[in-house]
């Protein structure tokens, strides 16, 4: 592989990554503050399909974000009341979530007279930066030649990180993740925090979906994420649930896709179907091996996670 | 959602929680009755924004699942997988197993059926039927193992590995009929991918319509399930591991042979199902028609929760989520998309999962004037 060829594919491993640094990050915030939902993948299709409804129908690509973001958020909502509000199993909840917005997504996404999949977005996001910045040798590709919601997910990912290390309601939502009752104690509004954590995560994730229909793939397609959202919750666990070592996780998972597509061009003789598989199998190999070392999930997650909090319990 | 979150609120003491000791049948009963209408609910409300009658809509879906006798057979079609793979779950979430991996073990079962049968050809019926519903539940085992070690000696999360599964065992498929001239694949038109069709020998008895005996084979599966839980040694083991790994760790129970066990045994189930569908449903591998709409797999998920993981309540609640699967082709028919089906699955698996929170919890006010909502 040349230098060209390796900045295309490093290209190519940022655009692949950026739903899942964005579904990712989202996710850690969520579940730092003890709420496991497992719905990403249902909320980043949901996400995906309100914003380029919204994209289409008023042409402006941003408020098909905010409309992708605030879907995610609605059904992380349903989440939040079912497993904080009525201390549901937050796994058959998330799971439960994952079908429905699949459903919904198809739902939306294909019915009508004039159906969403056979409807164009002008111009989905592109570069933002001049090509001045973008045609620099070896750093353009890289670090200028991206949309707007890349340098957003950057930028989320760095907010996150000094948010939950370095700020005060950072320290309370990892508090109430790890020892609600001492939260509690410490004058915390538990459910509250852990209600902002899981909308929080709706949204991100919905901003994920918004990425694909938006910039991605420019299109909708039924059940475009195909398993995205759910190799994003396998990032959170990979990253110990921190936001910088998932950007990179999610860098790597997107290398990873694509290295199936660069194997193709290079006319490596592997099938498309085992190409395809790729990204599930190293994905699945990560896990077992990961959790099999010291740094244990059981080690970082945290503590109260998907367990409820009820004072009156106590 | 209609939901009071002020009760979830500690500060605000406007009702007094209190534990349900056992939830009795009737309860159980009415609250999953109650999960489906409000499930039905929600989705009026989705029929109704977008414009569509929701009225016609769900008279269209009891019509084309329950109508007539063509009908009914055909949702009991789909009722014997939905079975298999609702026990699949129930057994492994008794056990707090998340495991979301019937998908992939069905297809795994399908594809091992469809080789055996395949391989069998036009021989004694009862021979090619019994060894390729052997090879359905081999092929679920298999694909089970992987997470169901992993889970027991590297206690590797198994919601994500077993939904890694089910993505590569649809690659597996294209695989064997795309990629490859495999023995699954018709060699007589190459030029179109196609899954080879598995000989007549290998067809289940009819029974009403549509319907074969594996319906009755399905209904065995969860009686001999329900027998295994309350009275084998090894089935009520599971019990008290599911309720407390603790107190299992005391009694003795070898939590690791547990854990593989279950999964496996869910395995088997859903590998079963798989076997059902591609020798008496789809008669090819063919990985859309395998597994309609959602998918048997995790519609599979919906069917446990509504059954409450019990093992007899899976039966009835099959028939009636087959009724709802079974009905969205036919919803196309009254211009309403097919998708509506899966929407509200989700939203009866979100009712059941709320519902729950009722059984466990008896809510009551502590003073007597509160004026409440």
């Amino acid at each position: 592989m040349n230098d060209g060829a390796f900045i295309e594919f490093l290209v190519i491993a940022i655009g692949a990554g950026t739903p899942l640094v964005w579904a990712s990050v989202g996710e850690i915030l969520t579940e730092r503050s003890g709420i496991l939902n497992l719905g990403v993948e249902g909320m980043m299709l949901v996400g995906a399909v309100t914003a380029y409804w919204v994209a289409v129908t008023t042409g402006t690509l941003m408020l098909g974000v905010l409309a992708g973001a605030l879907a995610g958020a609605a059904l992380a909502g349903i989440h939040g009341v079912l497993s904080i509000g009525l201390r549901a199993n937050q796994i058959v909840s998330g799971i439960a979530l994952v079908i429905l917005g699949s459903g919904l997504s198809t739902y939306l996404g294909s019915g009508g007279d004039d159906p969403l999949s056979s409807r164009a977005l002008d111009a989905p996001f592109g570069q933002l930066l001049p090509d001045a910045l973008a045609d620099l040798p070896l750093v353009g590709p890289v670090f200028f030649g991206h949309d707007l919601l890349v340098y957003g997910s950057w930028a989320f990912t760095a907010a996150a990180a000094l948010y939950l290390s370095r700020t005060r309601a950072g320290l309370e939502a990892r508090a109430v993740g790890e020892d609600p009752a001492a939260a509690d104690a410490a004058g915390i509004t538990v459910n509250r925090v852990r209600y902002v954590h899981t909308l929080l995560g709706g949204a991100a994730a919905g901003v994920a979906g918004s990425y694909l229909t938006l910039a991605l793939f420019g299109s909708w397609q039924d059940n475009l994420s195909a398993g995205t959202g759910w190799i994003a919750i396998a990032i959170v666990i990979f990253s110990a649930w921190r936001p910088l070592r998932a950007l990179l996780a999610a860098y790597l998972f997107g290398a990873l896709t694509s290295f199936g597509f660069n194997l193709q061009l290079l006319d490596v003789p592997l099938p498309l179907s085992v190409l395809a598989a790729l990204p599930y199998v190293i994905t699945l190999a990560a896990l077992i091996v990961l959790s099999n070392t010291r740094a244990s999930r059981r080690l970082s997650a945290p503590a109260a996670l998907a367990r409820p909090y009820w004072r009156e319990s106590r | 959602m209609a939901v009071d979150t002020r009760a979830a609120s500690p500060r605000r003491r406007r009702f007094l929680l209190e534990e349900r000791p056992a939830p009795s049948v009737a309860l159980s009963a009415a609250i999953a009755v109650a999960s489906v209408v409000a499930a039905l609910f929600f989705g009026a409300v989705l029929l109704l924004v977008t414009g569509e009658d929701p009225l016609a809509a769900y008279e269209a879906l009891i019509d084309e699942s329950l109508g007539s006798p063509v009908a009914v057979g055909l949702t009991l079609v789909q009722t014997t997988p939905l079975i298999l793979t609702g026990l699949a779950a129930a057994v492994a979430y008794r056990m707090r197993l998340w495991t979301i991996g019937a998908e992939g073990q069905l297809i795994a079962g399908a594809i091992v059926a469809a080789g055996v049968a395949l391989k069998l050809g036009e021989t004694s019926s009862v021979v090619v039927i019994s060894l390729s519903f052997l090879g359905g539940m081999v092929g679920g085992i298999l694909w089970a193992l992987i997470p169901a070690l992993a889970r027991a000696y590297a206690r590797t999360d198994e919601v994500i590995s077993t939904l890694m599964l089910n993505f590569i065992a649809l690659s597996l498929v294209d695989y064997l009929i795309v990629d490859t001239v495999s023995l699954w694949r018709d060699h007589t038109n190459l030029s179109q991918p196609s899954g080879a069709l598995l000989p007549e020998s290998v067809l289940l008895p009819s029974l009403f319509e549509d319907a074969n005996v594996g319906i009755l084979l399905a209904v065995l599966c969860a009686v001999a399930m329900a027998v295994f839980l309350r009275k084998t040694v090894w089935g009520r083991d599971l019990a008290v591991a599911g309720d407390s790994p603790k107190a299992a760790r005391y009694a003795g129970i070898d939590a690791r042979r547990t854990i593989v066990g279950v999964m496996l045994l869910s395995g088997a189930l859903a590998g079963l199902a798989g076997a059902v569908q591609v020798t008496n449903v789809t008669f090819a591998l063919d990985k859309a028609a395998l597994s309609p709409g959602l998918g048997i797999g995790y519609a599979g998920i919906v069917v446990a929760a509504l059954a409450r993981l019990d093992p007899l309540a899976v039966v009835p609640v099959a028939f009636l989520v087959a009724a709802l699967l079974n009905a969205g082709p036919g919803l196309d028919l009254v211009g309403v998309a097919p998708a509506v089906v899966v929407v509200l699955q989700g939203l009866i698996l979100l009712m059941v999962v709320g519902g729950q929170f009722f059984l466990s919890y008896r809510i009551r006010r502590p003073l007597a004037g509160d004026e409440g909502r």
